[in-house]
């Protein structure tokens, strides 16, 4: 007695292979099992964010490895944001066209939204996603507006020169103690202003892949 | 199990190594097209008058085969289903373009793939057909903004049958396995009635 033909066998274990998979769940769903001593972690080590400075260098470098979010309403995006970066609302995240793979820094006002969505993204395995230190007031405060203490050393002076390039850059006021306009509230650059005086433009177009057959 | 496919969208490898796999895959899909005979435009031709249900068990072992396993990679966490890119469907077009490719292939007797697998082993009906498939080419990307509007009708987005049909992932997985099985026992039954099956 031959046992059946290989196909019958290829037959009887597709069927069997597909009445078990009645029961798959193949899609990620909203519920994620999180590892939250590694998340712990990456916030201790500070590993987490990037400072205002150095997403600064990155735009003047012209660096297109990363994205960067504004998780800010459209008004507010519309009013001022920093350059190269996209517009989402923290609803809109979950849809929003992003790769696991990519390098992602998001910002908000504070940071605190920022945060949050920062722990959103992790659970949704974007590894390398960042936060912008102190939001969009950091970025006021250090690259557009930095500010030079009345009794600052030669060694904060020597910083300073770098940062006041960085800011005329981005359209920004550094400010001196004996500036006037220390103590006025700092009044955020008009939206054209740095990226069309810049002598690099950051935002360049995304190359889009092709897919299919 | 942390994610980790497709390969290519979490990073695992760039550009230049895709290109390179790419190579490798094709190399081995045309080797087997070719080993299951599908190099002949007269077995392929033999679908459509009943002969050789060949085309039809090989596309249905494929469909099962690759919905079994990506079903099973994308339950144990291997496989993120939501970055595997989909065509989006456009319901009208697609139904004139598939009888377009059905009446190409019936006539000509290769489909784009098996084309190629046929033009590299030397046959001259295949290089027709090649010129054939440039020409076409040429001529939609030239008559494309004439019909753009019906290109792009019935635009649905890129959607999956349990969306559309309303049920589970897993019971359509199923009922598909148990159509493709009673598709082979029937292309066996009807091949039998033909006279040339096997």
């Amino acid at each position: 007695m031959s046992s059946p033909p290989i196909n019958r066998k290829l037959a009887a274990l597709a069927i069997a292979l597909g009445a078990v998979a009645v029961f798959a769940q193949p899609q990620r769903g909203p519920f994620v099992r999180l590892d939250t001593q590694q998340l712990a972690l990456i916030v201790e080590q500070e590993v987490d964010h990037v400072t205002p400075a150095e997403l600064a260098a990155w735009i003047v470098e012209g660096r297109s490895d990363y994205r960067l979010l504004d998780l800010r309403s459209a008004a507010d995006y519309a009013e001022y944001h920093i350059p190269s970066a996209e517009n989402v609302m923290l609803p809109g995240l979950e849809d929003y066209p992003l790769l696991p793979s990519e390098k992602i820094v998001i910002y908000s006002q504070g940071g605190i939204h920022a945060a949050q969505a920062w722990l959103l993204m992790q659970a949704r395995g974007f590894r390398a996603s960042y936060t912008l230190l102190g939001g969009l007031d950091g970025w006021v405060d250090e690259v557009l507006y930095p500010a030079l203490p009345t009794d600052a050393g030669p060694q904060e002076i020597a910083r300073f020169e770098q940062t006041a390039a960085l800011s005329k850059f981005f359209g920004g006021q550094p400010r001196t103690a004996t500036d006037a306009s220390a103590t006025a509230p700092a009044e955020l650059p008009k939206l054209a202003a740095p990226v069309a005086s810049g002598p690099v433009v950051p935002a360049a177009p995304r190359r889009k892949k092709k897919e299919g057959c | 199990m942390a994610m980790s496919a497709p390969f290519y969208k979490y990073g695992m490898f760039g550009d230049e190594m895709s290109l390179v796999l790419a190579f490798v895959i094709g190399i081995g899909f045309g080797f087997f097209l070719e080993r299951a005979g599908f190099g002949n435009a007269r077995k392929l031709a033999a679908q459509f008058y009943l002969y050789d249900m060949s085309v039809f068990k090989v596309m249905f072992t494929a469909i099962v085969t690759a919905l079994l396993g990506v079903t099973y990679l994308g339950w144990i966490g291997f496989l993120d289903l939501s970055q595997v890119y989909l065509v989006p469907t456009h319901l009208g077009p697609q139904l004139l373009g598939g009888l377009v490719l059905g009446i190409g292939f019936v006539v000509g007797g290769y489909c784009p793939g098996t084309s190629v697998a046929a033009l590299a082993t030397g046959r001259f009906d295949a290089l027709v057909y090649a010129f054939g498939i440039f020409a076409g080419t040429i001529l939609y990307a030239e008559v494309f903004p004439r019909i753009k509007g019906l290109v792009n009708a019935d635009a649905m987005g890129q959607v999956t049958l349990p969306e559309v049909l309303n049920v589970p992932w897993g019971m359509l997985v199923f009922a598909v396995v148990l159509i493709a099985v009673c598709g082979f026992a029937a292309a066996t039954w009807i091949e039998g009635r033909t006279g040339t099956g096997r």
